[in-house]
């Protein structure tokens, strides 16, 4: 299930308007996707192109992350400003060798192999060509398809009305996989007293759904309760919830494109 | 920018500011996130009680394990992985959380004497002491020891005995051995799990 890019930057235009505190992020937030969407149109034109082997697709790649560069530098936070203008200023070795990184990497910790490649992998996801050269390891608990993280789980309604079954959302290609609800999606916990989730009234289709065995947690977007929601979208206007499980000692397990 | 996540966010909250991993601003939602009303519920397996078909459910759990909250079952749903029922359960399943939790629930035993127009609460003892004296009375009234044709029987046609749907498997087990023991042969219960 992956929404239209359209269709998350609207609903972060929405829920921007309707929350004044999250407003900041959310605005910024809607610009990164429109960054994304264009890339993966660009990547739509190039699709006889493209491998699944970012050495080879490089060509490929590189001109979509001059522009977001270029915007980062822009609206982004000062450090990522900065760290935009450095990178648009060094060497294009410098550049692939960041983003070849990324790429192998199965976890996203860095910002602009994170927004570069997610349009990427998800246009490979989207015309089924597997990624070729991601190394990382191959878990029970990551995405079939690429190898990557989860960024947030859903309960969805709309599959499965009665069921409200759990599917995990791969934080790099975007592909949707079904997942045990009562099982930690970073160590594979199944014990019933050492899972919970934490739910507040101010975010009610969104829970944080915690291990007390690995201190690890991802958020769960609850379509069940609000179809409208757009997962990813949903997942970061409920930054107060991040922050709180940060707090309580929690760690994401896949960090989504704002860092928390 | 690669950094440690946890480490930056945590010494960026301890300094006073509000930055996420990347940088980005966040000070008007960590106030946010100091208001929230946050509360944790456990979600347990298990099998509904009501007929055959065995269907699995989610028990949902609100407490925070803390020594004095009384855990409190505030939801069952249909478990969308259990083989039976992917999910789906019947309106009894679905009503499962009120039979768990419900003010009408009954707590103490009552009886309902001769004559009367309602029910009155008594007391465990003074109801298990009243049970026996009247299976004892009834029984020793009604116990058949031979048949008309002289066939030994040994049966109480004075007694009997349903069950509830969500009598336990344990329960009913002890239900047959006293009933039999008794020579009770019109039993019969609802439940089959």
């Amino acid at each position: 299930m992956r929404d239209s890019w359209q269709r998350r930057i609207d609903r972060a235009g929405h829920l921007a308007e309707r929350d004044p505190a999250a407003r900041p992020l959310l605005v910024v937030y809607s610009r990164l996707l429109s960054l994304q969407r264009d890339s993966y149109e660009m990547f739509r034109r190039r699709a006889d192109r493209l491998t699944g082997s970012l050495d080879r697709d490089l060509s490929a790649v590189r001109p979509c992350v001059a522009p977001m560069l270029t915007v980062v530098a822009e609206i982004g936070p000062p450090r990522l400003a900065d760290e935009a203008g450095r990178i648009l200023d060094g060497a294009a070795a410098a550049l692939d060798a960041m983003l070849l990184a990324g790429w192998r990497a199965t976890s996203g910790q860095q910002f602009f192999s994170k927004i570069a490649l997610q349009p990427y992998a998800e246009y490979l996801a989207a015309i089924d060509v597997r990624p070729l050269d991601r190394d990382g390891p191959r878990g029970k608990y990551v995405c079939p398809f690429c190898g990557g993280a989860p960024q947030l789980s859903i309960l969805d309604g709309a599959r499965d009305p009665d069921g409200g079954g759990r599917q995990l959302l791969c934080g790099t290609c975007s592909t949707v996989w079904p997942f045990r609800r009562v099982l930690c999606a970073q160590c594979g916990e199944e014990d019933e007293h050492r899972l919970g989730y934490y739910h507040s009234p101010a975010f009610d289709h969104l829970r944080v759904d915690a291990c007390d065995t690995c201190r690890h947690y991802l958020k769960t977007v609850d379509l069940t309760r609000l179809g409208i929601a757009v997962p990813v979208v949903d997942e970061v206007a409920g930054a107060p919830l991040d922050l709180w499980a940060l707090e309580h000692d929690y760690q994401k397990i896949e960090l989504n494109l704002v860092g928390l | 920018m690669s950094i440690s996540r946890r480490a930056f966010l945590q010494s960026s909250l301890a300094g006073g500011a509000a930055l996420t991993a990347f940088g980005f601003d966040v000070a008007p939602l960590y106030a946010q996130a100091k208001t929230l009303k946050i509360s944790r519920t456990s979600e347990t397996r298990s099998t509904c009680p009501y007929c055959s078909v065995s269907c699995g459910v989610i028990i949902h759990t609100l407490g925070d394990k803390a020594k004095n909250a009384v855990p409190q079952v505030v939801h069952v749903e249909g478990d969308p992985d259990h083989p039976i029922n992917r999910g789906t359960l019947c309106p009894k399943g679905a009503s499962l959380e009120q039979e768990i939790s419900n003010p009408r629930r009954l707590v103490t035993p009552q009886v309902r004497r001769p004559g009367s127009d309602h029910w009155e609460d008594i007391a465990w003892d003074q109801a298990l002491d009243e049970i026996s004296r009247r299976v004892k009375t009834t029984r020793d009234a009604t116990f058949i020891e031979k048949d008309p044709r002289g066939r030994t029987v040994n049966r109480c046609e004075g007694i009997a005995w349903n069950g509830g749907c969500t009598d336990t498997n344990e329960f009913n087990y002890l239900v047959v051995k006293t009933m039999r023991s008794l020579g009770v042969c019109y039993l019969e219960n609802q439940a089959r799990v």
